[in-house]
């Protein structure tokens, strides 16, 4: 497989409506933008890649190394930002001393990591889960609206993160309704209707 | 699946419950509540006897049960950390039998809390101890899979907190039973009946784990 991941011919049927039909793609290393209206189904794309939606019809080919990171941040409550980003690595096999660099990088001080993530505003939450990119290094990188409630900075990180992993020949997924100077340096832009 | 896996899962959910514990909170409070109010209702020379008291405890237990793990599972919806554990790969098995590992354990706390509550408010004299302790491990063994099982098929359903108990409660009627008549046998002298009862409850806590390891995963889908 040439490609990172691939949709063939993939329906996905939620309740009574089928939000995807019959989709072909192909994601290869560098940035694929979704774009598409509220309900056009870039999140269900996303889920669909990441194998949380199940395909009705059609087949899936995924990286054996996937992180999706959806809207919100994924971190479980009463847990420490630490001990679930040390948890998720430690469940790949990864080593997890990479935790704390990661997430200081991101800007969540020490302190701020070691408290319960409810404890945090959800721009910090979304930000400890995007240290989940440098700490788990996939293949393959899902993002769902990754700059909802992060600021300017790490908005700025979270770019300049995206070149580097397209520039390391990994593939990186966005689906955004804004920032549009992706487009740019896309290798593809997956419109949905 | 790995053992590994497994174990992280659980730690997981041990130190979540740890840090937030409203599940062990609200279980200890609704059992003891539960016994307390039941004692009362059947009044005080009907709730010692050892049949009457076993039911009331493992009535009180099934609730406590089912509270603890839809709060568990609520904890995994909020910010979508269920997502974050599905995508990992194993993600799905792991994160059943993580559950079900810590939640007996965390149930088995509750239990042991209720069990002394009851033998103190209801004056019980138990001639088995050991028996009964016996009898208190395999409930809760039999119990939990099924109840973790019925909470994962209902965890996507905006009417889960009223759909687990409805599907739940029939498949849980014979674990009731043998819960029940266990610990009664225990509590009067009965050593056989005890341990009769406690095999059967750990033959059925076999079945539904099997079940779960083969239901959990797809349901998860």
């Amino acid at each position: 497989m040439n490609s990172t991941a691939a949709l063939h011919g993939a329906t996905v049927v939620l309740g009574d409506r089928a939000i995807l039909r019959g989709l072909d793609l192909e994601i290869r290393s560098g940035v694929t933008v979704v774009r598409g209206p509220n309900g056009s189904g870039k999140t269900t794309l996303l889920r669909a890649l990441a194998g949380l939606a199940p395909l009705s019809r059609g087949t899936r080919e995924t990286a054996a190394r996937t992180l999706y990171l959806g809207q919100r941040a994924g971190l479980l409550r009463g847990l420490s930002a630490r001990d679930n980003l040390r948890f998720l690595a430690s469940f790949r096999g990864d080593p997890a001393d990479g935790v704390g660099p990661a997430l200081a990088a991101w800007g969540i001080a020490a302190k701020s990591a070691n408290r319960p993530v409810e404890s945090l505003s959800a721009g910090e939450r979304k930000r400890a889960a995007l240290a989940r990119i440098d700490v788990e290094r996939c293949d393959l990188v899902l993002l769902d609206e990754p700059f909802g409630e992060i600021d300017d900075g790490a908005a700025a990180q979270l770019l300049r993160t995206i070149r580097r992993l397209a520039g390391e020949r990994r593939s990186v997924v966005i689906a955004t309704h804004g920032r549009f100077e992706l487009d740019a340096g896309a290798n593809e832009v997956v419109r949905l209707a | 699946m790995t053992l590994h896996r497994i174990r992280l899962m659980a730690a997981r959910e041990a130190r979540a419950e740890r840090g937030q514990p409203d599940g062990l909170v609200a279980a200890v409070t609704f059992v003891a509540t539960l016994i307390l109010v039941e004692s009362l209702a059947v009044g005080p020379l009907a709730a010692t006897q050892p049949e009457v008291a076993s039911a009331l405890f493992w009535i009180a237990m099934v609730f406590a049960a089912i509270l603890a793990t839809t709060r568990s599972f609520e904890r995994e919806l909020e910010d979508d950390a269920i997502d974050a554990v599905l995508a990992l790969p194993g993600g799905r098995d792991a994160l059943y039998v993580g559950k079900a590992l810590a939640l007996t354990a965390l149930i088995a706390l509750v239990a042991l809390v209720g069990g002394a509550l009851s033998l103190l408010l209801l004056s019980l004299d138990v001639l088995l101890a050991g028996h009964l302790a016996l009898v208190l491990v395999a409930g809760v063994l039999a119990q939990v899979p099924v109840v973790v099982l019925f909470v994962v098929i209902a965890l996507r359903l905006r009417s889960r907190a009223a759909l687990v108990p409805i599907l739940a409660l029939p498949v849980l009627v014979p674990q009731l039973v043998a819960a029940t008549n266990g610990t009664a046998a225990a509590i009067s002298g009965d050593a056989a009946g005890a341990l009769g009862w406690a095999g059967l409850l750990v033959a059925f806590a076999l079945v539904y784990s099997v079940l779960g390891l083969t239901i959990v995963p797809a349901a998860l889908e």
